[in-house]
């Protein structure tokens, strides 16, 4: 369903930095997968999530949603069926804005942002259930500013509101590298729920094996701008993350728990 | 919540009360001077300059010499608005509300702000080193005053007896001021007559001035002459610089500009267009005429200015006609 | 009553200026972009006025080909900062000089508007509702009228979804792409709507004092950025007070605060130090609530 084919990414083309991190590389990502993307440092993972949202520039190769050539398209109209996490949780939510303005404002993705009233009401009982979700408590905090909330409690939001309209594809960005041990666990449940009650095709891009391993049906590792293991559902679930932490061995990143 | 609307509430109060407070005694000192029935002469002055201070220091001459007294027969509320157009609007505002006897406007931003504070209780309005009153229009109504006109032709009578060689004179001035752009027009209209092309550079703030002079100078005209304008005037010692070194001479409109290095002007003295104005205030003070009925004065005779330090510099001498009649202005 | 006159009147600048208050409101502290086309788009929409009035045109349908005039100037600014990429603060800069001789251009000269073009406050509509008063509760009137119906406005603009993302741009703009909209648009229409509020107080400005002058405009991003930090500050700890009350008020505050200086003889010069003195007071005053012990 997602395919990129050929694509060339050089930085600082022309410089004395220049380097070319992706020379003609290919992926294909079929619908309903739930990708786990792990590697190295400099591997690449992160910059193929923005060459898929359109975040940066290619040099070469096409990227292609069903059969159609998202390449051309800027990265807003991208996201209009793209469903993003950062990793920083600050990103992901407005700090000034109450916890109902941000879920309003979510709501209304896909849709115009016209003279109609910004908070709708009627939709607040439906906003709390989805926050309640979470666990969290914050289905009781809809007054309140995001900015006072913890990255954690914003970090639950993001992945709220990155879901509330019908999106086709989820890329979660090490969305739970910046939290403690237990809200990620939370949100790692959480975002396997999601996924597969609304039926999304993801990728996430982590540094911990373990939920590498534990979650989702695909599992692929880079390095240096190319694929260099790509498991499917049956060979992940034969694997221990030792397993993979001695592929790793020549590759030095942190592990996880 | 109940407490912060209390809280806010009474501090909305007390900051009105303050106000309220600040704004009386500062009345109150001013209208002091009404209960004993003594006038109060608002004067509101656009900005601190040479021309302006001379213009209001004649303008109390000019009631002094009118038999007015003042302490006895009138008081003085003297504001300057530092060149600010807010504070030149709350000025007027101020003598509006203070019902002042009469307001005195030095400069046209002052005078405009004046006339539209005025309007409601029709107080008049006097002003002062307005070049074109007509264009402001302040010809018509409770205002009058006296108009600085520049003397064009005699400015250019006198260059062409000190220079009787010269073919181009150059002007700088703002672009924006009515007055200058007026001037402007009629040099070009008066020059030919004299036998001058006039060059001219405009500038539209006065940090472009000093590079309009050596464009200027770079034209290679015989002379520069200077209208009133304060973008010009208040650069005019470090043009004057340039000028001595291109052995350029430079004509003032006024003998503030003649002290500071100009060879001569054909020019208005701001002490006497104050006096003239005070003259006109007293007059409408003592109930003679009311300012509806004065149409503005212009300033009937001008007066020949000479530095002869700067005329020697230039290597020019005065002819012996006007050696007699000029003032010097050199120290 | 020489104190009622006084009040009356400064109120009145303060509710007129509260118009370029509400335009810096919105781009200072809802965009979080500071923008300098403020001191170049407030004399736009005097000159347009001028240049109208002396043409007899209803002065009320000139407030708003101001207010439109001021869009274009904020628009402008906004597709040099987001489509050729300058910086938001030096975009500003960009427009307010251009502006200064495109308005000279559009007056000619400086403009004195005489007594029998009509204004928004001598106006048959305006006399026939306000007809019995003087001119300066007329002027009183329709200035807090204005400043008021503006604000509701503004207010009820806020509410709306545009509105709510206007507010989320400035607060987060990667959120507002995230959310599909292009976050470039949101910030040009952001300053379209603030300048278009700038230019309509300079026309209320012009028709108040009957006179354009090309320098009117110097310094009106000062007054503008002063007024929305003061009435915010004066109203941190009371956060039911929305924000454009605050501004009015700050408007108000700063304009009281002038009158006062002039009143008690103050020069102008030490006038503009006494501003500084108290704007700092203020901000520290604010700070210290906030923060409590840090600045103790």
């Amino acid at each position: 369903m997602l395919e990129l084919k050929n694509i060339t990414k050089i930085y600082n083309p022309g410089q004395v930095t220049e380097m070319c991190l992706f020379d003609k590389f290919n992926l294909t990502v079929d619908e309903g997968q739930f990708v786990s993307i792990v590697g190295s440092n400099g591997s690449g993972k992160t910059s193929l999530l923005n060459i898929i949202c359109g975040s940066i520039p290619i040099e070469g190769g096409e990227v292609l949603v069903g059969s159609k050539d998202i390449g051309k398209m800027k990265d807003f109209q991208r996201y209009r069926s793209i469903g993003r996490v950062y990793q920083n949780p600050s990103v992901g939510t407005c700090p000034n804005l109450t916890m109902l303005e941000n879920m309003s404002l979510a709501d209304n993705k896909g849709k115009t942002f016209g003279l109609s009233f910004g908070i709708n009401r009627a939709r607040e009982n439906f906003y709390k259930e989805q926050l309640s979700i979470l666990g969290l408590g914050l289905e009781n905090k809809m007054d309140v500013k995001l900015g006072a909330l913890s990255g954690g409690q914003r970090q639950a939001a993001s992945l709220i509101m990155s879901t509330l309209t019908p999106v086709e594809f989820l890329i979660l960005d090490e969305h739970t590298a910046a939290l403690d041990p237990k809200t990620a666990e939370i949100i790692m449940d959480l975002t396997e729920r999601v996924v597969k009650e609304k039926n999304l095709t993801a990728m996430m891009v982590t540094h911990n094996l373990r939920y590498a391993v534990e979650y989702g049906n695909r599992l692929i590792m880079m390095d240096k701008g190319g694929v260099v293991m790509d498991l499917s559902e049956e060979e992940k679930s034969a694997l221990k993350v030792q397993d993979i932490l001695d592929v790793f061995t020549s590759i030095s990143i942190e592990c996880g728990n | 919540m109940g407490m912060k609307k209390f809280i806010s509430i009474s501090m909305a109060m007390v900051m009105g009360l303050a106000t309220l407070v600040g704004c009386g005694s500062a009345a109150g000192s001013a209208s002091k001077g009404k209960e004993e029935a003594i006038p109060v002469i608002g004067i509101s002055q656009y900005g601190q300059h040479a021309s302006l201070d001379n213009c209001r220091e004649g303008f109390l001459q000019g009631l002094a010499e009118s038999g007015l007294v003042e302490g006895e027969d009138f008081t003085v509320d003297y504001q300057n608005a530092g060149f600010d157009d807010n504070i030149t609007i709350q000025i007027a505002q101020n003598f509006s509300a203070n019902n002042v006897a009469l307001m005195c406007a030095v400069a046209t931003p002052s005078a405009t702000a004046c006339y539209a504070a005025a309007e409601d209780k029709d107080i008049p309005v006097i002003f002062t080193a307005i070049t074109d009153p007509v264009e402001a229009k302040l010809d018509t109504g409770n205002v009058t005053g006296t108009s600085d006109k520049l003397p064009v032709e005699e400015q250019l009578e006198l260059i062409r007896a000190l220079q009787p060689e010269a073919k181009t004179i150059g002007i700088l001035y703002t672009t924006s001021e009515p007055n200058s752009v007026s001037a402007i027009a009629e040099y070009e209209e008066k020059g030919p007559d004299f036998g001058f092309t006039i060059e001219t550079i405009g500038i539209t703030q006065q940090a472009e001035v000093l590079q309009a002079a050596d464009s200027m100078i770079a034209k290679g005209v015989d002379a520069i002459s200077n209208l009133t304008d304060n973008n010009v005037v208040g650069v005019l010692p470090s043009i004057l610089e340039k000028t001595n070194e291109a052995q350029i001479p430079v004509y003032g409109s006024e003998i503030e500009q003649v002290k500071l290095g100009c060879v001569a002007s054909a020019g208005i003295d701001y002490i006497s267009l104050g006096k003239q104005t005070g003259a006109m205030a007293a007059k409408i003070l003592k109930g003679e005429a009311t300012a509806k009925e004065m149409p503005y004065e212009t300033i009937s005779s001008f007066d020949t200015y000479i530095n002869s330090q700067s005329l020697e510099d230039m290597g020019i001498t005065v002819p012996a006609e006007i050696a007699e009649k000029a003032i010097e202005a050199a120290n | 009553m020489v104190l009622a006159d006084l009040f009356i009147s400064t109120l009145t600048q303060g509710f007129l200026y509260a118009l370029l208050s509400y335009g810096v409101f919105i781009t200072y502290k809802i965009l979080d972009f500071p923008d300098l086309t403020v001191d170049g788009s407030f004399p736009l929409g005097a000159a347009i006025t001028g240049v109208f009035l002396l043409k007899g045109v209803n002065p009320f349908l000139v407030l708003l080909i101001s207010a439109a005039f001021g869009a274009l100037a904020g628009w402008m600014t906004g597709f040099i900062h987001v489509r050729l990429g300058v910086r938001d603060l030096l975009a500003g800069i960009i427009t307010m000089t251009a502006l200064f001789s495109i308005n000279l251009q559009i007056a000619g000269s400086n403009l004195a508007i005489g007594r029998d073009a009509d204004t928004i406050f001598t106006a048959a509509s305006t006399m026939a509702l306000l007809g019995s008063m003087p001119l300066m509760m007329r002027k009183f009137i329709v200035s807090l009228v204005l400043a008021l119906l503006v604000k509701l406005l503004l207010d009820l603009y806020l509410k709306t979804k545009s509105g709510l993302l206007l507010r989320a741009v400035g607060d987060n703009s990667t959120l507002v792409t995230t959310l599909a909209k292009d976050k470039g648009t949101t910030k040009i229409l952001g300053l379209v709507i603030a300048n278009a509020l700038v230019a309509l107080c300079g026309s209320v400005v012009c028709q108040e004092q009957r006179a354009f002058s090309s320098t009117m405009g110097t310094g009106q991003v000062v007054f503008g950025l002063a007024t929305v930090i003061i009435g915010t500050t004066l109203f941190r700890r009371f956060g039911f007070v929305k924000g454009t009350t605050a501004v009015l008020t700050g408007s108000v505050f700063y304009k009281i605060c002038i009158q006062i200086a002039i009143s008690l003889g103050l020069p102008a010069n030490l006038l503009k130090l006494a501003m500084a003195v108290l704007f700092l007071f203020i901000l520290i005053l604010g700070d210290r609530r906030k923060d409590g012990a840090e600045n103790a």
